[in-house]
């Protein structure tokens, strides 16, 4: 484990450098596939974030005024423990917060945002908000049992819920290629936690921006700005778990993990570009008729794998 | 007193006022997540103690669990939001003594207690262990808590689902007669 | 940090815990009062796990347990809400004069 004095800064330069990253593929994204209309706001440029800065803030009538304003400091902050969590080098104690029990934590930081999510449309006191954090909340909470499923799995061939065991585990075969069934459906819990695409229940357009919807300019800004920063904590957990984290030849660790937690990035934001919202109660049944079998199964080929 | 000490009895602190505030807050959402801090600071304090595993899954099992209390919450009172000031207590200087009571009693008893100290070796292994005397030794206690498990998701589902048998449960869902003229029978 | 002092919290959140449950009319409420009960209960476990058993896995199977317990006084309390409120509309203990169907 690193010192608080190095884990603090490092976890906190990642991301921001992450969040930019995001942005940047956010935007060639939607240039190049132009499926999706984004809000203007959801381009940020340095003269728009000034202009966002300055605007008159609004608010609704009788507002949890404390909730609202901390859901996206909540949102951030558990995205940067996410991130912390994350081994920068093949070695124990080569993540800024190395615990024995670092996938746990992990599936706490998940149910964590599902509430980062609830309070941000329930703080508003307004009809959409509300609408779209119950909604989430029903598909958030679904989507996070399949996704808990899918790392038991990950965790068993490492034989400990240490993420360092997990990368040390990969060292012949990603779990990528192991456990075929992991990624794709640990890609769908990213999409619903950074609330992209398809599973994008609380910030969607069809509820006018969702739990966003009452949001001052500021405060959409900050929201915008954690959910970029889950996204970069996301992708470095998917790397991580399932594609060998800091493990290849020639380049150092961190690079690796660089390049392939910018992969799982940019495939999340394709598919959140490209992929249609279905309804909230298809999903809904979706994911308990489908999504979770498939990830008993994905669970009973990691169980036969690691008892070989 | 060390930090360490400090540390713990900040967290009891805050899990004892977060506790209380549960029962005074009037907005339902901000109980529940009060109630959730108060868990939050007592994985904590595990967390000190060497529980290493448990200690986090407390946080997370809780996060998931007031999350479904607050949205119950929301859906079944007249004061969700908590716009209007309320109090919903009935007994309550009763309530107020068995509480103090509670604490009194099983505080003198937590302080005469005379146990052995076997504190937990420093740097030991505490999940690796666990997990083989749940899957080892006491499978038993551990299978049956799963089966436990299974039969309360059977029990919710056939308690709150709406379709009965014979049509709605809040209709009835009463079999239908054998013979129709017996039905028609006031 | 030591047994005693464990104890004393653990007391303070059962205590709370009792209170809640005696006075709170709403039965979601009144549950929350059973949650705060478990709480003391977990803490009080692991602490005599932690300081008195020398790591003993047992102690930790006992606290799984206690988990185990209050995650089916919740799911079993949230059917047995939905239930009566689809039958009787109710929602408050005071107002359940019989628990027949």
């Amino acid at each position: 484990m690193m010192g608080p004095l190095t884990a603090l800064p490092l976890t906190l330069c990642v991301l921001f450098a992450g969040m930019i990253l995001v942005g940047v593929l956010d935007a060639l994204a939607w240039r190049l596939l132009g499926r999706v209309p984004i809000d203007d706001d959801d381009r940020l440029t340095l003269g728009g974030l000034r202009a966002v800065i300055r605007r008159q803030s609004i608010s609704t009538e009788r507002p949890d005024l404390a909730a609202w304003r901390l859901a996206p400091a909540l949102y951030f902050g558990l995205a940067a423990a996410g991130l912390a969590l994350v081994p920068v080098a093949v070695a124990v104690g080569r993540a800024p917060v190395d615990v024995e029990a670092g996938i746990v934590v992990w599936g706490a930081v998940e149910a964590l945002t599902v509430i980062a999510v609830f309070l941000h449309g329930w703080s508003s006191n307004a009809l959409l908000p509300l609408m779209g954090a119950y909604r989430f909340v029903a598909i958030g909470l679904s989507i996070m049992l399949v996704s808990m499923f899918v790392l038991i799995g990950a965790a068993l061939p490492a034989g400990s819920l240490r993420l360092t065991a997990i990368v040390e585990s990969q060292r012949e075969l990603w779990n990528l290629v192991r456990q075929p069934l992991g990624l794709p459906l640990f890609l769908l819990l990213g999409l619903a936690i950074t609330l992209r695409g398809p599973l994008d229940y609380a910030d969607a357009p069809d509820l006018a921006g969702g739990t966003s919807a009452e949001d001052n300019a500021q405060l959409r800004l900050a929201w915008q700005l954690a959910r970029a920063a889950m996204l970069v904590a996301f992708a470095a957990m998917a790397a991580t778990v399932f594609l060998g984290g800091p493990l290849g030849p020639v380049l150092p660790g961190p690079v690796w993990l660089a390049l392939k937690a910018g992969l799982v990035a940019a495939v999340l934001v394709v598919l959140g570009h490209l992929l249609a919202r279905p309804d909230a109660s298809r999903m809904m049944t979706f994911i308990w008729v489908v999504l979770l079998p498939l990830s008993f199964l994905d669970l009973a080929i990691a169980g036969l794998e690691a008892l070989r | 007193m060390s930090w360490a000490d400090g540390v713990f009895w900040l967290l009891a602190a805050v899990a004892l006022l977060t506790g209380w505030r549960v029962f005074r807050t009037d907005s339902m959402v901000r109980a529940s997540f009060l109630l959730l801090a108060s868990f939050i600071a007592v994985g904590a304090m595990m967390l000190m103690l060497g529980a290493a595993y448990l200690g986090f899954a407390t946080i997370f099992m809780m996060a998931v669990e007031m999350m479904v209390m607050a949205l119950f919450m929301v859906m079944f009172m007249m004061n969700p939001a908590g716009l209007n000031p309320m109090v919903m207590v009935h007994q309550h200087g009763l309530a107020i003594v068995a509480g103090l009571v509670t604490f009194a009693g099983l505080s003198a008893f937590a302080l005469s207690l005379d146990l052995p100290d076997r504190p937990l070796p420093g740097g030991a292994e505490v999940i690796a262990p666990l997990g083989r005397e749940l899957l080892g030794p006491s499978m038993l206690v551990f299978e049956s808590a799963g089966v436990t498990l299974l039969a309360t998701m059977l029990c919710v589902v056939i308690l709150s689902s709406r379709s009965g048998r014979f049509g709605p449960s809040d209709l009835g869902s009463v079999p239908p007669a054998v013979d129709p003229a017996i039905e028609e029978d006031p | 940090m030591t047994l005693q002092a464990i104890g004393v919290v653990a007391a303070g959140l059962i205590g709370l815990g009792v209170y809640g449950t005696l006075s709170q009319q709403s039965i979601v409420m009144l549950m929350m009062g059973l949650e705060l009960i478990i709480n003391g209960v977990l803490l009080a476990t692991v602490g005599f796990w932690s300081l008195t058993t020398g790591g003993l896995p047992e102690g930790q199977l006992l606290a799984i347990v206690a988990m185990a317990v209050m995650a089916v006084e919740m799911a079993i309390g949230f059917a047995l809400v939905v239930a009566v409120f689809r039958r009787r509309e109710v929602d408050m203990t005071d107002r359940l004069g019989s628990m027949k169907h």
